[in-house]
């Protein structure tokens, strides 16, 4: 690694730019747009010539939409809410069943577990209509409809398979020795399990726990099809800016910059164990 | 992994509890999940059925007259081919991409950890929204992508709006969204091989090329194979970005699975043929991801055993 | 308010003078023609109060669910004039039109009983109606017990109220005798030409008549204009993109979705007639349509015209009225025209989409809900609707007979008053309601797209396309 030739090191960075300059573009253009009203964003041929204005953030974060000729107001913030209720209770639930099952597929072979584990697995590639249709009629019958229980319920369907095998990933790639070791001093297995295998598979778990959370924040169809307007994510909210009277991209781009932040602080804050920590050299060695 | 079946110390009255503490473990997730066995045992139903909501009164079992249709039927040939191609594509691309992404940022340092996660931010935007946007951004008129284009001597490139550019346009969009999902798992899975082995072959003055192939690439393997496994079961069943971006059109040129299932039910209101066209979509993904799975236990024994 | 004007007042309500005597001798009392309106409303409401029971249902509670529409910001704004009238609370959900329709679906299949009315369109009654999901409005309307006496049904446009209605019969005649009344018309669209002023001037284009000369316009003015394109219709693989100017032309030449014989539907797409419209059609597209047209949505066609990147639309007149204000760059620039695409056709006759509200089936209780609907579609929240908001395509007759509405329309929005009176008489669904109606529509689309990009010719893909059409037919057990 560290005897890179200079044409080596030109190129690197020259790709490295290149793979920026794509996947970053869109989000910038995005962020220029969420500052410009349809006036600016509808231009031919487009520029980047124009006076920023915090309208469409101020719309949004205010509720009001000043739209053609008649205001109407929108819910951005709570579907906001919703989003954060949705996705960090549907992530916590997913970590507290999918971790010690995942050290039970890690740690211990049991009859049937690679079955169970597969059947876990293959939750994950129902088609979500499939699922959705016939569970709404359940859903009315069960009083789950219309909650936040029943939806981050539905949930796991996203989160725990992706947390259950990545998970199980991370502890087996632990060297059970450890806690061998300790348990030989006279500890229980779930003192070990606290105190040795959770800690040291941390990082991953927090790694997985943040995959899954993006893509239960991303998610669409699950409270659209289950719930009403109030418990509605960001990602349906974002909708409501294609009115009758157009399209405002100004405050869709608004409403794109304002659902990544959080995931985006997230993931700046768990930056240590996310890229840092994932990789288990140090315990590997 | 008989190690841990002997594990040496053990009180007696442990014994019990420790044949059982695998299920107790995996039993809450598992029953968290068995509650969605029972409407997927409703659409299996459903999917023998001829039904129709708009058309009560044809309302009959017609067991597997939904699936044998099918074998006939140019419209489902024309969805398989697509999707398939779809998913192929997008997930190869994607592991080229993200794997060679991973290399490029593979050295721990502040500028590479900042980048990864920068470079994550696609995936942070929802797939339906993201779809709008790129709608706009290659807008004829206003799109900046086709701005571009017209600068670089493509007058009149339609991109989704064209039966030759649609899958190119609907597959960039899905690249763009997905590539950092694979990028950052390999990139996980690249730190943390073990470095005694790379050390091993420099001292024997194996070129670096070949360490790539003979040990970074095999060591990677269950990673590379996880990451196409979550990627491929979420591409096949695409909807969000081809729905937003052109229906399924032009023509049926994208019209994939979950599009067709979804134009099915809720417009047509087909629920027999939808289930059924589900159904069969469920069963490729679950023989999919049994290869799959069977080769990642594979690759992790033998991943393991060089480690 | 003094007892004179009043009594007035009430004598004219119950029919003892003329509105022009009632106006002229307020007058003489010194009230001006406007105010004495807004008398007479604010009368008229408590005339309604005492000739039936409002207050029946007080203290029940009803929940909607509503699209995010002009129309739906209109009854949220009068809202509490509802809740003071029957003493009843309203809830509603609103959810954004691009999924608008799922959402009603998948609330309407589950059977919930959540909602007890919502917003839905004609043609999704033909789903809802025959699923057993809706109800038949007649047992209300026709039932003076429950329908106050001022509710003036046979104000609702003809047309319009009988598109809504249909006898549930697989190819039935929408507005037959035995037809139920499956939703209660709200406001509806008419599919004809807003157009550009300014570019049709400038390229001394006349704004064309019927279907060659809008062949013809729309190329000149895009050979005269620096980066515009001439029309501006939908194209995107969806039923929305038959419905609105696409059909209204089509049946303008007297052609038909379907042929219904005896019962025994089949598909009409193939004719001489339809073939050499569907030429003409496809070649405007060629010619001087988007250059991605086959991603066009409602929204795409209008944002275009109100960015001034398209000269013409022929699409809903409620598209061009909204694309002529608010932030548009081409605000105030736009002028609406009926359209007759039929050189021998006396006048338009534009296919229409009717926004109505609809009781869910499910309901709980559909005698209190139907007070809610009474009052949301009754001349007086009309007639509010279309003065003080956007409420601009009324399906009553009273509203566009009223005065402050026309003036509003004319100040802003030259030629749509005309244009209404022009079509008003030939609006009407002009589709076959049976079972199959988006399925037809899509793979139509979904054909037009395919003819558009060259990739089969007109006769043939309509000929595959009819034969496709009669083959679900078959199989539905509707050939």
């Amino acid at each position: 690694m560290d005897h890179m030739s200079p044409l080596e090191r030109i190129l690197r960075a020259v790709a490295l730019a290149l793979v920026v300059l794509f996947f970053m573009f869109p989000i910038f253009w995005i962020v220029l747009m969420s500052l410009q009203t349809n006036e600016t964003i509808l231009r031919s041929p487009p520029s980047m010539a124009f006076v920023p204005t915090f309208k469409n953030y101020a719309a949004i974060i205010a509720g009001r939409l000043d739209s053609n000729v008649a205001s109407m107001s929108i819910q951005f913030m709570g579907n906001l809410m919703n989003s954060v209720i949705l996705s960090v209770g549907s992530v916590a639930l997913a970590l507290v069943l999918g971790v010690p099952a995942a050290y039970a597929f890690a740690r211990h072979k049991f009859k049937g577990s690679e079955d169970i584990a597969f059947t876990l697995l293959s939750f994950r590639f129902a088609p979500p209509l499939l699922v959705l249709l016939p569970l709404t009629l359940y859903f009315q019958s069960l009083g789950l409809a219309n909650t936040y229980v029943g939806l981050i319920w539905v949930y796991q369907l996203i989160c725990l398979p992706l947390i259950l095998w990545i998970v199980r990933g991370y502890f087996e790639d632990i060297s059970p020795d450890i806690e061998h070791a300790y348990r030989i001093a006279g500890h229980g297995w779930f003192a070990t399990f606290r105190k040795i295998a959770l800690p040291l598979a941390g990082p991953g778990i927090a790694a997985a726990g943040l995959l899954a959370f993006i893509f239960a924040w991303n998610n669409f169809v699950f409270a659209l099809v289950l719930a009403s307007a109030d418990k509605q994510p960001v990602t349906v909210g974002a909708l409501a800016f294609v009115t009758a009277s157009g399209i405002q991209y100004g405050q869709i781009a608004a409403a794109i910059v304002m659902s990544i932040a959080p995931t985006l602080l997230l993931a700046l804050w768990a930056q240590k164990y996310l890229v840092e920590g994932l990789s288990l050299g140090a315990v590997k060695g | 992994m008989s190690v841990q079946a002997d594990m040496p110390v053990m009180r007696r009255s442990s014994r019990l509890s420790r044949t059982m503490l695998p299920y107790l473990l995996s039993l809450p997730a598992l029953l968290v999940c068995i509650g969605i066995l029972i409407p997927f045992g409703t659409a299996v139903y459903y999917s023998l059925q001829r039904y129709r909501m708009s058309q009560p009164w044809n309302r009959g079992m017609n067991w597997g007259e939904n699936y044998l249709n099918f074998f006939t039927d140019p419209d489902f040939w024309n969805t398989l081919q697509v999707s398939l191609t779809y998913a192929g594509l997008t997930v190869v691309l994607e592991l080229l991409l993200g794997l060679g992404i991973a290399l490029l940022l593979q050295k721990r340092s502040r500028v590479n950890n900042f980048v990864s996660i920068m470079l994550l931010m696609p995936l942070m935007t929802a797939p339906a929204l993201a779809a709008l946007m790129f709608k706009l951004m290659t807008n004829s008129n206003f799109g900046i992508l086709s701005y571009f284009m017209q600068l670089a001597g493509f007058q009149d490139f339609r991109w989704a709006s064209s039966p030759d550019t649609a899958l190119l346009t609907v597959i960039l969009v899905d690249v763009w969204v997905y590539t950092p999902f694979i990028m950052i798992l390999l990139l996980a899975g690249l730190r943390s091989l073990p470095t005694q082995p790379f050390e091993a072959a420099a001292l024997d003055g194996v070129p670096r090329l070949e360490q790539f192939w003979r040990i970074t690439l095999p060591m990677l393997s269950p990673y590379i194979l996880t990451a196409a496994l979550f990627r491929l079961l979420d591409s096949i069943q695409q909807f969000d970005i081809i729905y937003a971006m052109t229906q399924g059109g032009p023509g049926d040129k994208l019209m994939v699975f979950q599009v067709e299932a979804y134009l099915n039910f809720f417009q047509s209101t087909n629920v027999g043929r939808s289930a059924a066209l589900l159904m069969i979509l469920w069963a490729i993904t679950y023989v999919l991801s049994n290869i799959f799975v069977k080769n990642w236990l594979r690759l992790r024994e033998r991943a393991r055993g060089e480690a | 308010m003094h007892e004179k004007e009043k009594d007035l007042i009430s004598t004219f309500l119950s029919g003892g003078m003329s509105r022009r005597s009632l106006i002229k001798r307020l007058g003489a009392m010194g009230l001006t023609a406007a105010s004495a309106g807004t008398l007479h409303n604010l009368m008229a409401t408590q005339a309604l109060a005492a000739d039936f029971d409002w207050k029946k249902h007080s203290g029940k509670s009803i929940k909607l669910l509503l699209n995010k529409h002009p129309y739906t910001d209109a009854m949220i704004a009068n809202l509490d004039a509802f809740k003071e009238l029957t003493g009843m609370d309203v809830t509603y959900d609103v959810f954004p039109e691009d999924v608008y329709f799922d959402k009603v679906t998948a609330a309407l299949s589950s059977g919930s009983s959540e909602y007890d009315a919502f917003m839905t369109g004609a043609y999704m009654t033909w789903t809802y109606g025959p699923a057993g999901w809706i109800v038949d409005h007649n047992e209300w309307i026709n039932d003076p017990e429950k329908t106050n006496p001022n509710y003036n049904w046979a104000d609702m446009l003809e047309g319009v109220r009988k598109s809504c209605a249909w006898n549930g019969v697989p190819g039935g005649e929408l507005g037959s005798d035995d037809a139920k009344q499956w939703c209660i018309p709200w406001g509806y669209e008419q599919n004809n030409l807003t157009f550009n002023k300014g570019m049709l001037d400038k390229a001394g284009v006349a704004v064309p008549t019927n279907m060659s000369e809008l062949m013809e316009a729309a190329a000149k003015v895009q050979a005269d204009t620096d980066g515009i394109y001439g029309i501006g219709v939908r194209g995107s693989r969806s039923w929305a993109t038959i419905h609105p100017g696409f059909l209204s032309a089509y049946s303008n030449f007297g052609e038909m979705d379907l042929t219904n014989d005896d019962g025994k539907l089949s598909a009409a797409m193939n004719t001489a007639g339809s073939k050499a419209f569907h030429a003409d059609w496809v070649k405007m597209i060629q010619d001087s349509g988007a250059a991605d047209w086959s991603t066009h949505t409602w929204y795409q066609v209008g944002t275009d015209l109100g960015a001034g990147k398209s000269a013409m639309i022929f699409d809903a007149d409620i598209l061009g009225y909204f694309m002529n204000g608010g932030d548009n760059a081409m605000a105030g620039e736009l002028a609406y025209a009926g359209f007759a695409a039929n050189p021998e056709a006396k006048a338009p006759t534009p296919n229409i989409w009717i926004w109505s509200l609809a009781m869910t089936k499910a309901s709980k209780d559909l005698d209190a809900t139907w007070y809610f609907m009474q009052w949301a579609s009754g001349p007086e929240h009309a007639l509010f609707g279309a003065r003080k908001m956007d409420f601009v395509d009324p399906v009553r007759n009273s509203v566009w007979e009223d005065e402050m509405f026309k003036e509003k329309l004319n100040n802003g929005y030259p030629g749509y008053v005309d244009m209404y009176n022009a079509s008003a008489p030939g609006a009407s669904i002009k589709f076959t309601p049976q079972p199959l109606f988006f399925d037809m529509t899509t793979d139509w689309a979904a054909m037009l797209q395919r003819m558009v990009a060259r990739e089969v010719p007109v006769d043939e893909g309509l000929d595959q396309l009819a034969a496709s059409m009669n083959k679900q037919l078959a199989e539905a057990g509707l050939r």
